[in-house]
């Protein structure tokens, strides 16, 4: 029975397509793959004009998040730690050992010390973005993916910058004594 | 599974679990599941706990303490709350605090190997004594 379904060229040319979805499949859950930004936490990096009708699409790479070796500055994507079903998009501001000054309007202490394997992340835009000002370090863990390249619209097309903050964190080196 | 945190349900070295992830993706986790998540405090790492504690319950953080020094705390929302079986070595929350429930990666529901059996959630319902 199997020698009369290969001798069908069209069933024959169809198997031979399914063969590719389980690489197809391996290759957008742990390579690469596009998320549109909703929302205004990035202004002006994503969606600077909120009256435009299409958000933006980015180039997401899960490759760069496994090692969970991240520079200050990187935008990447993470589960929400306030809802698991929300996948948001912050700037990376500090990372573990380092000290952080909150901005003004969080009730956050004045200097906050971000502990092994967490990281403070921030939207770009500091006023309507709810990030570590709101719910403090978050841990490395829930980080999925690095935003890499804006692909719509195309006269925003390039890579996305890693811009550190330089004024209101003191990088600190991983002191295991602190721990 | 390593590590004396789950004794005496699993051993402190060489046991062999079984994990499915579609209770975590279809909001079916309870209080008294075995789970495995990443560690809070080492993403390269992972744990394996008990929740004691989803979002929004009241949780007593340590038992270990006596009645008097005990403190308790609200699950935020989003968060779950670890514990070990071993309660008097294990790092779950007590140490770490509230965990997010993204960091978790699946339920626990049988022990392969070195004694294959199933992993059951054995909590009661809570009743009042009388």
């Amino acid at each position: 029975m199997t020698s009369r379904l290969w001798s069908n060229p069209n069933a024959r040319a169809a198997i031979k397509t399914l063969t590719w979805f389980p690489l197809l499949f391996f290759f957008l859950e742990n390579g690469y793959s596009t998320a549109t930004v909703q929302g205004r936490s990035m202004q002006p990096t994503f969606n600077p004009d909120s009256n435009k009708l299409s958000p933006d699409i980015v180039l997401l790479s899960h490759w760069g998040a496994i090692g969970h070796k991240f520079q200050r500055g990187e935008v990447v994507a993470m589960t929400s730690p306030h809802n698991p079903d929300l996948t948001i998009t912050k700037r990376i501001i500090a990372l573990e050992g380092d000290s952080v000054r909150p901005l003004p309007q969080s009730d956050q202490k004045s200097v906050v010390y971000v502990p092994k394997g967490h990281c403070w992340v921030e939207g770009d835009e500091r006023f309507h973005s709810r990030d570590s000002n709101a719910f403090g370090t978050v841990p490395m863990g829930l980080i999925n993916s690095k935003v890499v390249y804006i692909l719509w619209p195309l006269s925003r097309f390039g890579k996305v910058e890693v811009k550190p903050n330089v004024e209101r964190v003191s990088a600190g080196s991983v002191d295991s004594m602190r721990l | 599974c390593m590590g004396p945190s789950m004794l005496p349900t699993f051993n402190m070295d060489g046991d062999i679990v079984a994990i499915e992830h579609l209770s975590k993706r279809y909001k079916r986790l309870s209080v008294g599941d075995v789970v495995v998540c990443i560690s809070p405090v080492n993403p390269g790492r992972a744990v394996c706990k008990r929740i004691l504690g989803m979002e929004g319950d009241h949780v007593c953080e340590d038992p270990t303490l006596r009645e008097v020094e005990r403190k308790y705390i609200d699950v935020p929302e989003g968060h779950v709350w670890l514990s070990g079986d071993n309660l008097s070595n294990s790092n779950d929350s007590r140490t770490y605090g509230p965990v997010p429930y993204g960091l978790i990666r699946g339920r626990v529901f049988a022990r392969v190997w070195p004694d294959p059996g199933w992993i059951a959630n054995n909590f009661l319902p809570y009743t009042s004594y009388p």
